[in-house]
């Protein structure tokens, strides 16, 4: 029978074993990798290194194809001192990862050599009702909720295209939602504009918003802006949002809202609609083209129906 | 769509629809895909950019709706790829 000596020995020799300083470097590079937490959930919810996933030991090989879909990605694995992760980390690559590292020391020396660690708060009883049918969802999950949680997007428009946007958002439990909107409601809008309804009729479009949505998610910070997006406010206002939805109905705010969004870094998800059809798509940074690359100068005005 | 690539891009996962436009013909019930690229010679995010601040969104400096002089019309409303599509 081997001694636990001898399968740590076993296991350190098959694996690689990097510590806390090379971690962060990876992390830091933005480089592809998938870190898994595998210690009790108990422990994971004490604290861990972000961006961890908590799959506990004895889940491992049960959860591991899901968590890494891509072999070819490094694995590193911790846990509290680097043991149980180091013989998780051989169970691996006897699944045939090829590139799974152990953090040398675990979460342990990582705290000790002064690194970074989150801690989440716990989910209420009605959050994990709420939204356990994204937890169903291996890409979601309950960490993936609380990221969603955590995050702010801005509605520039709350008519036919924010609307829906906003709601399926609200839905989803997106922490804080601004939404920007100079208009007051018109009947005309009602037929495709489901934020606001009859009684709405010649309020601001933001205010029968924030009730809608606040009625659907009381999880949801609703932070309204009753008025049009400028070139003297959009800076301002964008820069605490980690996206943007562009749902406006006009060449000026697009132009606007495309160069404000290139210049500060942020990803806009823009749509737009004119009678049957529409488009979608994601404009983020360097990553690919902008508005601009796509029509660099605006159309000729008058010319549009808006 | 615009919620889910929203929830996608925040979450971290999934095939954003970066570099792809996506139009919908609701008349005819059908979706299509173009492939875009960046243009290098874009003024704002191409290699050598003119557009670096929001000055030309400023009352009075026109440009940024000026009338365009390439021909570009009523198709970019209605969401078809008028201008440089990539194959």
């Amino acid at each position: 029978m081997k001694t636990l000596r001898e399968m740590l020995a076993e296991a350190r020799q098959a694996i690689r074993e990097e510590g806390p300083e090379e971690l962060q470097a990876r992390l830091a590079s933005g480089e592809p990798l998938v870190l898994i937490d595998v210690r009790d959930p108990d422990e994971y919810r004490d604290g861990y290194i972000e961006p961890a996933v908590n799959i506990s030991r004895g889940f491992l090989e049960f959860r591991i194809g899901t968590a890494a879909p891509d072999p070819s990605v490094p694995i590193i694995l911790y846990c509290q001192t680097g043991l149980r992760s180091a013989l998780a980390a051989k169970a691996l690559k006897d699944l045939g990862f090829p590139n799974v590292i152990n953090l040398a020391g675990g979460y342990q020396r990582w705290i000790q050599s002064g690194h970074p660690t989150v801690k989440d708060s716990p989910l209420t009883t009605d959050q994990i009702q709420r939204y356990s049918r994204h937890f169903l969802l291996g890409q979601v999950g309950e960490k993936g909720q609380r990221k969603l949680l955590r995050s702010k997007v801005l509605l520039i428009g709350a008519g036919g295209l924010g609307s829906p946007t906003a709601y399926y958002l609200a839905a989803a439990g997106v922490g804080t939602l601004g939404i920007m909107d100079g208009d007051r409601v018109d009947i005309t809008n009602l037929q495709r504009q489901i934020l606001h309804r009859t009684s709405d009729i010649g309020r601001p479009k933001v205010e029968s918003a924030t009730e809608t949505i606040r009625a659907l998610n009381p999880d949801v910070t609703v932070v309204p802006y009753p008025h049009r997006i400028t070139v003297d406010n959009i800076a301002e206002i964008i820069k605490d949002y980690d996206l943007i939805i562009d749902g406006s109905d006009n060449f000026e705010t697009r132009y606007l809202v495309n160069d404000a969004c290139y210049l500060q870094r942020k990803t806009n998800v823009h749509g737009s609609i004119f009678q049957f059809e529409g488009m979608a798509t994601v404009f983020a940074p360097d990553q690919g083209p902008c508005y601009r690359c796509l029509y660099p100068v605006p159309p000729p005005a008058g010319l549009v129906p808006s | 769509m615009q919620a889910t690539e929203a929830v996608k891009l925040l979450v971290g996962f999934g095939e954003p629809l970066i570099g792809r436009l996506l139009t919908f013909d609701a008349l005819g019930m059908r979706f299509r895909e173009v492939k875009l690229r960046r243009d290098p010679n874009c003024p704002l995010c191409g290699k050598t950019p003119t557009i670096t601040d929001l000055s030309i969104h400023a009352e009075g400096a026109g440009q940024a709706c000026a009338i365009g002089d390439n021909g570009q019309g009523t198709s970019a409303a209605a969401g078809a790829p008028a201008a440089k599509p990539g194959s």
